[in-house]
C-alpha cells in the first residue's frame, strides 16, 4: 500500500493465518478420533497381527474389562445407575436386554443371529478365567462375533 | 475501518482487515489444541472362535471321510504370577504324545508353522488355558498362531487347570 511517494512494507499475514487454521483444524479432529466407548484406565496387551477395526461391520459394541474381571460401562453404555458389571451373571442380563433391544430394532425373531460384533477390551492383567466366563456370557445371549481388542505393534515380520 | 483515497474520483472503500488479533487468537487456539493433543495407541482386534457350548477337550470324533479340517490343541500351564510355564501341543484324535515345547513362545510358533506346512485341508487350533493366565500372554498367543498361519483359534478354559 503507497500513501502518495512514501512506500510502507507490510507484513502479508493471510498465508500465514491460513497454516495456522489448517494446524488447528487438524489438532480438532484428532481430538475427536477419540473413542467414545472405551475405557481410559485399561491397559491393552500388545499384538503384531492384530488388524485394524474394519468399517464393514454394522455395529460394533464395546466391552471393557478391568483387571478385576468387572466390566467398566461407558457414559453411553449406562443403565440408569448400573455403571459397571460385576461378574458373568450381571454381564449375561445386561447383554440379553441390548439384545431384545437390537431384535426389537431390526424386527427380527427373538432367535434370530445378531449382527452386532461385540469387541472385548481386556486389560492386560486379567485373568484368563474371568475374560473366559464373559466370553461364554456372550456365547450364551447369541453374540457369536467376539474379537480381542489389542494395541498394534510393529509389522509383520 | 476505512479510508478515502481521492477526492474527484468515485469513493472507493477499502476494507481494512486486522488479521493481527485473529492471528494471536488462532496462535493462542494452536497452543491450546498442542498442549492438549494426547495421540491414542492405533488399537486393532485378534479374530477368535467362542468357546464351543460344552467346552473342554472331550473325545474326538473320527472323520472316515478325512476332509475335515485337523484340529491342533495347545495345553497352557501357568506359574504363579499367571505367566507360561509350559506348553504341550499335540493333535486331537492323535496316539503320539504331545510335543513339550516349554515356555518359548518361538518354539511354539515353529511348531505351529511345521505342523500347518503338513496340512492340506486347513487346520484348527485350540488353546487350553489355564484360569490364572494374564490376558497378555492369551493374546501373544494367539498373535503367535496367527503369525504361524491358523485362521480359526479358540481359546478355552482347561478341565481342572486352574
Amino acid at each position: 500500500m503507497s500513501h502518495g511517494n512514501l512506500d510502507r512494507g507490510e507484513p502479508n499475514f493471510t498465508p500465514l493465518l491460513d497454516l495456522v487454521l489448517q494446524l488447528i483444524m487438524f489438532f480438532m479432529l484428532s481430538a475427536n478420533f477419540v473413542m467414545e466407548q472405551t475405557a481410559v484406565e485399561i491397559r491393552l496387551p500388545e499384538s503384531i497381527a492384530a488388524k485394524a477395526v474394519e468399517k464393514t461391520a454394522e455395529s460394533v459394541f464395546f466391552l471393557n474389562i478391568n483387571k478385576e474381571g468387572r466390566v467398566i460401562l461407558t457414559p453411553d453404555q449406562w443403565e440408569g445407575d448400573i455403571h459397571t458389571l460385576d461378574n458373568a451373571i450381571q454381564v449375561e442380563n445386561y447383554l440379553k436386554r441390548r439384545a431384545s433391544e437390537e431384535r426389537r430394532r431390526r424386527k427380527v425373531p427373538p432367535d434370530a443371529p445378531l449382527e452386532t460384533v461385540l469387541i472385548l477390551r481386556v486389560d492386560r492383567e486379567t485373568e484368563f478365567r474371568k475374560t473366559f466366563e464373559i466370553m461364554n456370557a456372550c456365547r450364551r445371549v447369541g453374540y457369536d462375533r467376539v474379537q480381542l481388542r489389542a494395541i498394534l505393534h510393529g509389522t509383520l515380520d | 475501518m476505512s479510508r478515502r483515497r481521492r477526492k474527484g474520483h468515485a469513493e472507493h472503500i477499502e476494507p481494512d482487515l486486522p488479521i493481527t488479533p485473529m492471528l494471536d487468537m488462532s496462535f493462542q487456539l494452536l497452543a491450546f489444541f498442542i498442549m492438549t493433543f494426547k495421540p491414542s495407541p492405533t488399537e486393532g482386534q485378534l479374530a477368535m472362535q467362542l468357546p464351543p457350548p460344552e467346552q473342554g477337550g472331550g473325545a474326538a470324533m473320527p472323520d472316515p471321510f478325512g476332509d475335515k479340517p485337523a484340529k491342533f490343541i495347545v495345553r497352557v500351564s501357568t506359574n504363579a504370577s499367571g505367566q507360561i510355564a509350559r506348553m504341550t501341543l499335540k493333535e486331537e484324535g492323535s496316539a503320539s504324545p504331545p510335543t513339550d515345547l516349554g515356555a518359548d513362545l518361538s518354539r511354539y510358533m515353529n511348531a505351529l508353522k511345521q505342523v500347518l506346512q503338513q496340512q492340506d485341508r486347513g487346520a484348527k487350533l485350540t488353546l487350553e488355558l489355564e484360569g490364572r493366565l494374564l490376558q497378555e500372554y492369551v493374546v501373544s498367543l494367539m498373535d503367535h498362531a496367527l503369525r504361524a498361519g491358523f485362521k480359526d483359534i479358540s481359546p478355552i478354559l482347561a478341565s481342572g487347570g486352574d
